[in-house]
């Protein structure tokens, strides 16, 4: 019998150990939904039932308490019955998990089936968040082509105001989750420890349990549809949020759920980081990729909190009445704006620095050199997460909660280009005299300085404050944000994409189609968000469905664009999904990276390494002989005698 | 091939384990302290703004008394003391003192949950009466959950402990033992917090 | 040229090895330094010519200050994304490697240039500080203008969804909701709201302050253009926030008092005054 099962790995699980741990076997994804689908009933009838019903309609708490208690129910049941507690409860009974439980758990043998499973290796984690990411890409995207639909022209026929602001809410917080976790998410996951030469993450249970919370997130999100939307645009200002329909329910709920998941992701690998490092894998010698991720989730870290008390509050405001955000019971619209926004800041660039970091990654692979200056390249990653902390709010210049501190946040936020502008010039300085290969990873270099210079200057005119006096709330800052977050932070991951899907799939990407589809998306998307730099300074507001018809140019160039970026990210995404399926096999290391990712078996074995590593030099030795040390390495390649005429074959091969 | 097929399984040092599970914990732990300090923020924030007078009206409720608060978080400090003790006698080695230890500051646990309910429900207000009562809703309640978690880890700790699973490895007794203090320190915070009630503006 | 002279010491970047031609005439210093050039008199052109123009007609001393810090900023900001675009298009054709499949040969294996470093933290951090003092000296004005002699005209502005309502405490009783103003004199508006978060915003004089349930924010400013300009809303407030707008005419001081008077005298029933003065005021 056990050899039945050893000789067909992929169809039969282990054979069940006769202890309790059999039990763990049997539960998957599907078990998971039912018995949270069940639970969810059963807690909506109960507690509809049981509390008490509201005298007065004005607010109705109850059916906002109801909503609550459903969707939360939801998500513990749904991780009940796919076995994330099953490992608590066996601590608690004191019967740990056997090594065989360890093992089936972390996916062993298993086929397709264990990414359905709460799987607990870090590779089927990464591939689980690289699909959830783009699903919710998908959807986001969707949803922004309804939004640019509606504004092709004033007078909007096509969605009703009830309905364009509860899709321009989901939008902006389907794509923010969507960017917090797509690099973190299935890099972080899948390459962060090989990178590092570990075996798996430092708390593997945990890693599984981050990714399903997230999934037990998504449905309830996307319950807002039916529900009334977010109405309230992804900020989610408080009085109106306390006051929109059941939509918000959901909304909260999601906020709450991925606070604890990102908690939880972020403590695990920060520690993985900090503590499972090759031998010989001192700082200097780590990968700049493995900071700009270790540092965006330790961020989010203490950020997401301030957001999950932000959504606890307004869970208490709107089912159980309590006045946090209500000024006629001594609340205040401001304490929710400040702790929104102490975690909204810091948030961006726990968006930014890991799709910066990948760049960093990617850029000296593709020239064939040297990181230009890793110290500098740490350095501005440190500053920027040190004063992330303090700036927030430079979004309430106008709320008026306190002038005076206007101008202090206006030099913290100024400050916050220095340290950027280092990564920039150590993207640059790489690129600098390399042999620049071509490839679709380093295309997106090259777009994310284009874009990422727009948006960084742009910020650069918001965070002072007479110009954001004129342009706050304006369709300017609506294009500030998407020149950074989609012409930075996604453009870049979609260069990371295509640098680490031979390792991940083991497939190469389609390069020809998917350039094609990231070109169009890069043009389609400086034409959208051009325009709305142009429609935003002339005045018109955020957020609003019917636009009057001063800006009917403007968005009509806009919503044009956008229909180019949706037509280039399908081509792209069809790029990926036809070479995930029929591309051909990648070779261990297909562009010569040095990093250790690349230095195993593509597919990567479980465990990854059969022998640990042993790191003796950093990882960006290109073109340096091995082990010379510093003076050496940046010494002139060619004879020095031969200078003038020496430097022209380089140049001469190039041009 | 073969060779490189098998799984080998590869046991860290327990010290390395430990430094890991530390670590892990810790920052477990630095998230929840910028929860706390977030509803700290709120209590204090909506207390200095006191938004139309709104922060504890004359003719709305009276504030609770500071005296529970501070009771509430020196029970939960007596717990912490057992806790300790606890710890102390599995270094030297003694199960019997270890589970009685473990056991004193869980029945000190369940008393402070009691207390803490009884402060909540005694109060004389709602969490809709206005912003002070939600605010400090808000922060006991959040004491709440704290206890309700420790309980449980300790419950955890002490069935271990009596299986004897903490004897050759007292690491998970430790790590919890890194919860129950800052659980300490985030009573006594709230304590703090909720004894100050009146606004700073009240009078103007 | 001491520059030149002193390479060979320092370290220097290798592809730049000294020959008698000054650095900057060296490949490829001089073509990225030409396509800069090109770059920046374009972002400079753009940077005088477009942004101030999709603003429009500045209605106020504080819209024209913020049109020249966005001119400035742009000026300054001009040749900073140049350097880093002119790169990038130098690299991109120049650098590029052109066989089939991976470069064989590597880059210079360059790991930082201190020069290069501290020049680039230097630059940056002055133009940070550029910026920053004047974005510091350009907030002052509102405090030295709330010492001027002229008392202010107080308007009470009122967010409420989806529409203003404008209170003139000089005149009890009056109001409308569309405001009116005279010319050249200075306004001080005590914004607050009767249910969630608006945001007041007349387009063209750049006033902008949030109107927050239970709390009064003030803005001031002096509008010194006679005509009809934007009020919008520019915080979401639910369902008609689109339609949360209103204009803002401003008109000679006599008409302002005349309109004044006459909202005073149909005040009571706090109906709507019919804006008979529109006509003149439009005029
Ligand atoms: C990363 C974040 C992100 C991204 C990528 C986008 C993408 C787009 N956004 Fe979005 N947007 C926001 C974040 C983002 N947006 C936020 C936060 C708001 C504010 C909401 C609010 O006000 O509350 C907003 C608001 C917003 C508005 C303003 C609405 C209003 O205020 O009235 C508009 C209007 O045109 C708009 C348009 C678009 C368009 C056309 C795209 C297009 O570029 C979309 C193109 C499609 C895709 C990008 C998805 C497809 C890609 C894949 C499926 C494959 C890739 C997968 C991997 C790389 C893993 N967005
Ligand atoms: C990845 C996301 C991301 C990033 C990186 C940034 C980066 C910056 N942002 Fe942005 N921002 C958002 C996402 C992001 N932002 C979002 C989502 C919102 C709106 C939220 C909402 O309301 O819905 C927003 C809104 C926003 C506002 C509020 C606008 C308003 O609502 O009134 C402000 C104001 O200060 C601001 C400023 C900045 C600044 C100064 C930077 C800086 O970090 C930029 C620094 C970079 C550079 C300057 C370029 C490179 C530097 C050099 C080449 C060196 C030399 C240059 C100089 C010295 C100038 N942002
Ligand atoms: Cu009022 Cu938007
Ligand atoms: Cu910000």
């Amino acid at each position: 019998m056990s050899a039945t099962t050893v000789e067909t790995p992929d169809t039969s699980p282990a054979a069940p150990t006769p202890e309790m741990g059999g039990f763990i076997r049997r539960l998957n994804a599907v078990t998971g939904v039912v018995l949270g689908l069940v639970l969810a009933v059963v807690a909506w009838q109960v507690s509809s039932r049981l509390l008490p019903q509201p005298e007065e309609l004005s607010h109705n708490h109850h059916d906002d308490a109801v909503m609550i208690i459903t969707f939360s129910v939801w998500a513990i049941g749904f991780l009940i019955g796919i076995g994330a507690f099953v490992g608590p409860v066996r601590w608690l009974l004191g019967r740990d998990l056997t090594e065989a439980d360890e093992e089936f758990l972390a996916g062993k043998d298993q086929g397709v089936a264990r990414y359905f499973r709460f799987t607990t290796d870090h590779k089927v984690v990464g591939i689980q968040y690289l699909v959830l990411t783009m699903v919710l890409f998908g959807v986001g995207g969707l949803l922004a082509m309804l939004i640019r639909t509606n504004l092709i022209r004033p007078g909007s026929p096509f969605l009703n105001p009830t309905e364009y602001n509860a899709i321009v809410g989901l939008h902006g917080i389907i794509m923010i989750i969507a960017t917090i976790v797509m690099v973190t998410g299935p890099f972080g996951n899948f390459i962060v420890p090989i990178m590092i030469g570990a075996r798996d993450m430092a708390f593997p249970r945990l890693n599984a349990l981050s990714f399903w919370l997230l999934f037990s997130a998504v449905p309830v999100l996307l319950a807002a549809f039916p529900l009334g939307g977010i109405a309230t645009g992804w900020s989610a200002y408080a009085p109106l949020s306390d006051q929109s329909p059941l939509g918000m329910d959901a909304f909260l709920v999601t906020i709450v759920i991925f606070a604890v998941s990102s908690g939880v992701a972020g403590a695990n690998m920060t520690t993985t980081v900090v503590r499972m490092r090759a031998r010989g894998m001192s700082w200097t010698r780590t990968p700049i990729f493995v900071f700009g991720t270790t540092t965006s989730v330790a961020l989010g870290l203490v950020a997401f909190p301030m957001f999950m008390v932000a959504m606890i509050l307004l869970a208490m405001d709107r089912g159980l009445g309590a006045t946090f955000y209500v000024a006629s019971g001594g609340g205040s619209p401001w304490l929710y704006a400040n702790l929104f926004w102490l975690m909204g800041h810091p948030e961006v660039y726990v968006i930014l620095l890991p799709a910066f970091a990948a760049l960093l990654e990617i850029t000296p692979v593709f020239t064939r050199k040297p990181l230009f200056s890793f110290t500098a390249a740490v350095v501005g990653i440190a500053g920027i997460v040190g004063l992330s902390l303090f700036v927030w709010a430079h979004h309430m210049y106008v709320a008026g909660w306190a002038p005076a501190l206007n101008g202090p946040f206006m030099v913290t936020t100024e400050m916050i280009s220095v340290p950027t502008g280092l990564l920039i010039l150590v993207l640059l300085g790489t690129l600098w005299r390399g042999v620049v290969w071509t490839r679709l990873p380093v295309l997106a270099v090259y777009f994310v300085l284009w874009n990422f210079i727009i948006g960084g200057v742009t910020g650069i005119y918001l965070s002072d404050v007479p110009v954001d006096q004129a342009e706050h709330g304006s369709m300017f800052v609506t294009a500030h944000f998407h020149y950074t977050l989609m012409g930075g932070a996604l453009t870049a991951t979609m260069g990371a994409v295509a640098f680490w899907f031979p390792k991940m799939t083991a497939r190469m990407l389609d390069e020809r189609v998917g350039k094609i589809g990231f070109w169009t998306a890069q043009i389609g998307f400086n034409i959208t968000f051009l325009g709305m730099f142009a429609v935003g300074l002339a005045g018109q507001p955020r957020r609003v469905a019917d636009p009057s018809s001063t800006f009917a140019a403007g968005n009509l160039v806009s919503s044009l664009g956008a229909y180019v970026i949706g037509i280039g990210m399908l081509i792209f995404l069809y790029a990926i999904v036809h070479s995930w399926r029929n591309g051909e096999p990648a070779p261990g290391n297909p562009w010569g990276g040095k990093t250790l990712e690349w230095q195993v078996p593509t597919p990567v074995p479980l465990e990854n390494f059969a022998v640990p590593p042993v790191v003796t030099s950093d990882f960006y030795s290109y073109g340096e002989p091995p082990e010379t040390p510093a003076p050496e390495s940046v010494s002139v390649p060619r004879p020095a005698d031969a200078a003038a005429p020496g430097e022209r074959p380089l140049e001469g091969s190039a041009s | 091939m073969t060779a490189a097929a098998t799984h080998v399984v590869v046991h860290d040092s327990p010290e390395v384990v430990w430094r890991r599970q530390r670590l892990g914990v810790l920052l477990l732990i630095v998230a929840d302290v910028a929860f706390v300090l977030s509803l700290v923020f709120a209590y204090l924030y909506l207390r200095g703004l006191d938004t139309e007078g709104g922060w504890l009206p004359k003719d709305g409720p009276q504030p609770a008394g500071a005296g529970l608060g501070w009771l509430i978080a020196a029970v939960m400090a007596t717990s912490w003391l057992c806790y300790r003790w606890a710890e102390s006698s599995a270094r030297a080695g003694r199960r019997e003192l270890v589970v009685l230890g473990v056991l004193a500051a869980v029945v000190l646990v369940v008393a402070d949950l009691a207390l803490q309910i009884y402060q909540m429900v005694t109060a004389g207000f709602v969490v809709a009466d206005g912003s002070y009562e939600s605010a400090f809703m808000a922060l006991t309640g959040y004491h709440v959950v704290h206890l309700t978690l420790t309980f449980l880890l300790g419950v955890g700790i002490w069935n271990r402990a009596r299986l004897g699973l903490v004897d050759a490895d007292t690491s998970h007794l430790r790590l919890v033992g890194f919860w129950w203090t800052w659980v300490v320190l985030s009573a006594v915070l709230t304590a703090a917090v909720t004894s100050l009630t009146a606004s700073p503006h009240a009078g103007s | 040229m001491s520059l030149t002279e002193a390479r060979p010491a320092d370290a220097e970047p290798p592809g730049e090895p000294s020959t008698s031609r000054p650095a900057w005439r060296r490949a490829p210093i001089f073509p990225i330094l030409l396509i800069w050039i090109v770059l920046t008199a374009l972002l400079v052109a753009f940077a005088l010519v477009v942004p101030a123009r999709l603003m429009g007609a500045a209605a106020s001393p504080t819209m024209r200050e913020i049109e020249t810090t966005f001119t400035s900023f742009s000026l300054a900001a001009a040749p900073v994304a140049a350097l880093v675009w002119a790169i990038l298009l130098y690299s991109l054709v120049a650098w590029r490697y052109r066989g089939g499949g991976r470069p064989t040969d590597p880059g210079p294996p360059v790991r930082g240039n201190n020069r290069v470093q501290v020049v680039w933290v230097v630059v940056s951090t002055a133009l940070c500080l550029f910026l920053l003092i004047w974005g510091l000296i350009v907030i002052q004005p509102s405090t030295s203008e709330a010492s001027s002699t002229q008392a202010p005209l107080v308007v009470d502005v009122t967010g409420q969804q989806w529409v203003w309502n404008f209170e003139y405490p000089a005149a009890p009783g009056a109001q409308s909701d569309e405001l009116y103003l005279p010319v050249n004199q200075r306004v001080l508006f005590r914004v607050t709201s009767k249910d969630v978060v608006h945001s007041f915003w007349i387009t063209q004089m750049g006033v902008k302050v949030d109107a927050n349930p239970g709390a009064t924010t003030t803005i001031s400013v002096t509008p010194d253009r006679l005509g009809t300009f934007d009020i919008r809303c520019a915080e979401l407030c639910g369902l008609y926030h689109s339609y949360m707008q209103t204009h803002v005419h401003v008109v000679r001081a006599e008409e302002f008092r005349s309109w004044l008077a006459t909202a005073a005298s149909q005040a009571p029933t706090g109906e709507v005054p019919s804006p008979s003065p529109s006509g003149t005021a439009t005029s």
